[in-house]
């Protein structure tokens, strides 16, 4: 991909978008002056960075109010261009084809595999060391790797997965009773029967097939079954039991790249029945595929829309879709860092570990009552509901909420409600001592709008934070010092208006109407003119931009559901569309990812002739 | 002042343990012949430090100690500070933003990494991998891998590299990042877990002589990028083959009386002394010559209530030259410098051959960032301890002239056996560590 963009410039659209760029962009972001660091003669390829350049340029944010403005043709023919360059990966006709490589399953993958697998909820890789994360999540295929020291873990994993789910006789002598004993469900599963000692190889054959199916997610050939068996029949020239044997196969199968890599052999242009039933398994439950979804791969069916459609539907129905929430919104919305965001003791002394868990279960319930009740995901931006706890609610000044349980509560103030005014984002954008307008404005552009800001240049005076009491000045007032500096003013034009609209609530998400005696000022102008004071206000402001919003979250969702980022924009307008067009369910979001081409096309490049 | 370090018995078992006399049974036969080897740790800390604070007066023979380095005084002539080293290939180079990943993902490589958020992770091999590569057959583990934090759970690290850079110190190949163990009683179970138990190795074997078969199967059925992938797995299972069969030919280890650690600490302070210990644990029996210690992710912001320090670590570092923000910084930084106290005088503490375990070692530590607000890759802060088996000359500052990190690893690689003749951006060896 890289080779194609290079040279995209120089192919025939770009003779007349090239001007273009010199003109408006490159003499701010030319190898002389790399303003914001941006090296238009560089960036050429990096897809990324066009496309936030498009969002910019189309937000009309660039070139900055101050420059040389292009015309609205010309606008349009630089947005064109960055859309529907032949060698574009999002122009129409070509097939986004950066591969999907073979993805290992990741810790929670592993997790809920090996508890559908053997019906047991072991979570064996609690211990295993964190998976990277690339494009904000992790499971992105590529920086999922596999060092010596966590095939350690796999090793020693199976090993006790194998030893819980088989249970061996040790003493085999008499004792008639140990026969009655009863079998765990996981054991009669894999050896439904005593097997017969003179057939011991089509007994192995008859137990295993069916088991390395599951576990490698499609049928298993006669060779890989064949590989297996041949645990058992050298335990049993060993001299050591079935069981122990079976035990052995079973290890081997959950070190087996089949078992612990999504591998997708299968299929033609399309990815192949067993490939896109796993495709949809692991992006909706993060788990293996279940039964009717092995049926239906195996009639073929999978591929019909209907089908497809309800199957969707079912499994965001499922207990299981409960992984969205924990894996894909918990790291959309950045609260994975929660966990070790520690706020000041000083200046925070109720701040505890039962609220931290409070603020996050609040989120995650409120989440997952938007995919199980295939809710309208603008809910997330704006909401009459929440779920509180006694904790939460008085941290939040709401009054009958008793006891530890959690429980839907009416939201008649607004000024909760909605993801932004949750304690557990307020606190993961803040700092540990205070709250940070610039990180909240900074999340809301990133996570909600889909805009993201590059960081601050290096040796920038920053807030003179410590000195505020000796000047008196609110932080209000510091930041305004963004605007007056022109390094700073373009990005911070558009984050601090955004945080600012947020300051009523503190570093851990306390209403508030004072700090240091002052009167707080949550008002903001956004820099297309809009103006807001406080959160109800801004909230209505974002839901005006509701279509920025179903871009960002379609494209934060197909890059978990492929595991690679890429931004394919005309995909990503495509689900944007559907969603609009039916109400913006938070199914008809999943619904667009899942029908894209991406989601069907094929994976890897293939080998074979 | 020096901050004095919490005594707290909180080493669970291990700490006592190694108030023992080291015993025969973790002793190799071979190294009672022979010279003891040499051993190489690198310490990385992020967002840079205080340098004004870090920097020792003077230069040459008879090392002062800076403010910062006061810690280290009972180890004072086991320090070789260095300045004037550089990580050229951390800077931008047209890549933009970025810096702290960068900077960790040069420390030990000396190559510029690929900026990538997702596809095409790329930098180098590390200096330790270097060494492991080459003498890592000699011990039960090539080399160990550890860290405080675990990598970040969502979102973007540093804009545009995945989070893999700011977590990872160990590079085994180019694109093959080593995230540290974050976990003690992980660590503990890689250093005593594998080689006791013939049955449960002979199983292992086999299963893993499975998933090569496996692997060799399906590597023709799949594209390059897979295959990429598939090759990584074959690595390690090849790497883990191999030291299943080493274990049987070594001596055994046994750990009696030293206890497994039970969950991470939830101090700080103690995660360190934790791992520190492990290491000199590892070190002393000889089970691998070889370890990176992380103390904190690229960029880390987390905050010190242990120092009463309520900010965060990498905005602190932002300090636009605000004196309340640098000496926090330096606060900071005694800090983590005192932690290092702590790995060095239990190193100290160990009798081998003629001398101690630190006379046998080259602990480095250093950022990769030098000044947290420029962001810059030169005059790095690089402390090297340790005699290097009587090949160095430590007790001393050594200034460089803007000379490339790598230089100095080279020269390590010499007195590891495991010389090369070139590091990512090395153009020599260092001269002048000998004295």
């Amino acid at each position: 991909m890289v080779l194609t963009l290079a040279c995209a410039l120089v192919g025939p659209a770009a003779a007349d978008v090239a001007p273009l760029i010199d003109r408006y962009c490159a003499g701010c972001h030319s190898p002389a002056q790399k303003k914001a660091d941006l090296d238009v003669a560089r960036f050429k390829d990096d897809m990324a960075l066009w496309q936030t350049a498009a969002q910019r340029i189309e937000a009309r944010e660039m070139p900055p109010a101050e420059s040389a403005q292009p015309t609205t043709a010309e606008r349009d023919r630089l947005l064109a261009w960055f859309t529907s360059a032949p060698t574009h990966p999002a122009a129409p006709g070509r097939r986004d084809g950066e591969p999907v490589t073979i993805r290992r399953l990741n810790r929670a993958e592993y997790n809920n595999t090996i508890r559908d697998l053997f019906g047991v909820d072991l979570r064996p890789a609690d211990g295993f060391p964190s998976d990277a994360v690339g494009d904000g999540f992790d499971n992105a295929a590529d920086v999922l790797s596999m060092p010596p020291a966590l095939v350690e873990h796999y090793l020693a994993a199976a090993e006790t997965i194998a030893d819980r789910v088989i249970v061996v006789e040790t003493a085999r002598r008499g004792h008639r009773g140990r026969a009655n004993r009863v079998l765990p469900e996981s054991h009669t599963r894999l050896i439904p029967r005593r097997p017969s000692r003179s057939r011991l190889r089509q007994d192995a054959q008859e137990f295993l097939g069916p088991f390395a199916s599951r576990a490698y997610r499609r049928p298993a050939r006669p060779d890989e079954v064949g590989r297996l068996v041949a645990f058992v029949e050298r335990a049993s020239e060993q001299g050591a039991s079935f069981e122990l044997g079976m035990q052995a196969a079973v290890q081997a199968v959950l070190v087996s790249p089949h078992f612990l890599y999504r591998v997708e052999l299968d299929g033609g242009d399309e990815v192949g029945d067993f490939a896109l039933a796993s495709r949809l398994s692991y992006f909706l439950w993060s788990s293996m595929p279940d039964d009717e979804l092995f049926r239906l791969a195996a009639q073929r069916r999978l591929h019909d829309d209907e089908v497809l459609a309800s199957q969707v539907a079912r499994m965001l129905r499922d207990p299981r879709a409960r992984a969205l929430t924990d894996n894909f919104a918990m790291q959309w919305l950045q609260l994975r860092n929660l966990q070790a965001h520690r706020p000041s003791r000083r200046h925070f002394p109720g701040f505890d570990d039962e609220l931290r868990a409070a603020m996050l279960t609040e989120t995650a319930l409120f989440f997952d009552a938007i995919v199980r009740e295939d809710l309208s995901v603008l809910t997330l931006l704006d909401a009459d509901f929440t779920f509180l706890n006694e904790r939460l609610a008085r941290h939040y000044g709401i009054t009958g909420v008793d006891g530890p349980q959690f429980r839907r509560v009416a939201l008649t103030d607004r000024t909760r409600g909605g993801v932004l005014t949750q304690a557990s984002v307020l606190t993961v954008t803040s700092n540990p001592n205070r709250t940070s307008p610039v990180k909240r404005g900074r999340w809301v552009l990133e996570q909600i709008l889909g805009a993201p800001t590059p960081p601050a240049p290096a040796e920038v005076p920053p807030l003179p934070a410590e000195r505020r009491d000796a000047i008196g000045r609110s932080l209000r007032e510091r930041l305004d010092e963004h605007r007056d500096n022109p390094a700073c003013a373009t990005c911070h034009r558009r984050m601090d208006p955004l945080g600012l609209g947020l300051e009523t609530f503190d570093a851990v998400g306390v209403w508030r109407t004072r700090e240091h005696a002052r009167e707080i000022d949550a008002s903001g102008v956004l820099p297309d003119g809009q103006s807001f004071r406080g959160p109800v206000q801004l909230k209505a402001v974002l839901l005006g931009k509701a279509h920025a919003f179903r871009r960002s979250l379609a494209s934060r969702m197909l890059t978990y559901a492929l595991g690679r980022g890429g931004g394919e924009r005309a995909t990503v307008d495509e689900i944007a569309q559907r969603m609009q067009r039916d109400g913006d369910s938070f199914s008809s979001l999943v619904l667009g990812v899942v029908g894209s081409d991406l989601f069907r096309a094929r994976g890897g490049e293939r080998a074979e002739p | 002042m020096t901050r004095p370090l919490p005594r707290r018995t909180v080493l669970r078992g291990l700490g006592v343990t190694l108030a023992l006399p080291l015993l025969e049974a973790m002793r190799p036969a071979r190294a009672l012949a022979v010279r003891p080897p040499v051993r190489l740790a690198m310490l990385y800390v992020p967002n840079g430090v205080h340098m004004p604070d870090w920097t020792p007066p003077g230069e040459g023979a008879a090392l002062q100690l800076s403010r910062t380095l006061q810690p280290l005084a009972a180890v004072k002539d086991h320090l070789l500070v260095l300045t004037g080293l550089a990580q050229d290939n951390a800077r931008a180079l047209g890549d933009g933003p970025g810096e702290h990943a960068r900077a960790l993902a040069t420390f030990l490589t000396g190559e510029h990494p690929v900026k990538t958020e997702g596809v095409n992770i790329r930098a180098g091999v590390s200096v330790d991998q270097v060494a492991a590569a080459q003498i890592g057959s000699l011990t039960r583990l090539p080399s160990i891998e550890l860290a405080i934090e675990r990598a970040a759970q969502s979102g973007s690290c540093d804009p545009g590299y995945s989070c893999a850079y700011s977590s990872s110190l160990s590079w085994k190949t180019p694109s093959l990042p080593l995230p540290g163990e974050v976990d003690p009683a992980a660590v503990f179970d890689r250093l005593f877990g594998s080689g006791v138990d013939a049955r449960k190795d002979r199983r292992r074997l086999s299963v893993l002589d499975f998933v090569a078969q496996e692997l060799r199967s399906l590597e023709p059925r799949v594209g390059v990028s897979d295959r990429r992938k598939l090759d990584e797995y074959l690595t390690s299972v090849r790497e883990l083959e191999g030291r299943i069969a080493r274990a049987q030919s070594l001596p055994r280890v046994r750990a009696p009386g030293l206890l497994r650690p039970s969950g991470v600490p939830r101090d700080f302070g103690e995660h360190v002394r934790l791992m520190s210990d492990l290491l000199v644990t590892a070190f002393r029996a000889d089970l691998t010559r070889v370890a990176t210690l992380l103390l904190a992710n690229a960029g880390s912001n987390r905050s010190y209530p242990e120092l009463e320090i309520d900010d965060g670590h990498h905005d602190l570092s932002h300090h636009g030259r605000d004196a309340d923000k640098q000496e926090k910084i330096a606060r900071i930084d005694r800090f983590h410098v005192s932690l290092l106290a702590h790995l060095l005088e239990k190193l100290k503490a160990v009798r081998e051959g003629d001398g101690t375990l630190l006379d046998q070692s080259m602990i480095v530590y250093g950022s990769g960032i030098s000044d947290g607000d420029r962001h810059n890759h030169d005059n790095l802060p690089v402390l090297l301890a340790g005699g290097g088996g009587g090949t160095l000359r430590p007790g001393r500052h050594l200034q460089c002239a803007r000379t490339p990190l790598n230089n100095l690893f080279l020269s390590l690689l010499d007195r590891m056996n495991a010389p090369v003749d070139r590091l990512g951006d090395s153009t020599g060896r260092l001269t002048g560590l000998e004295g």
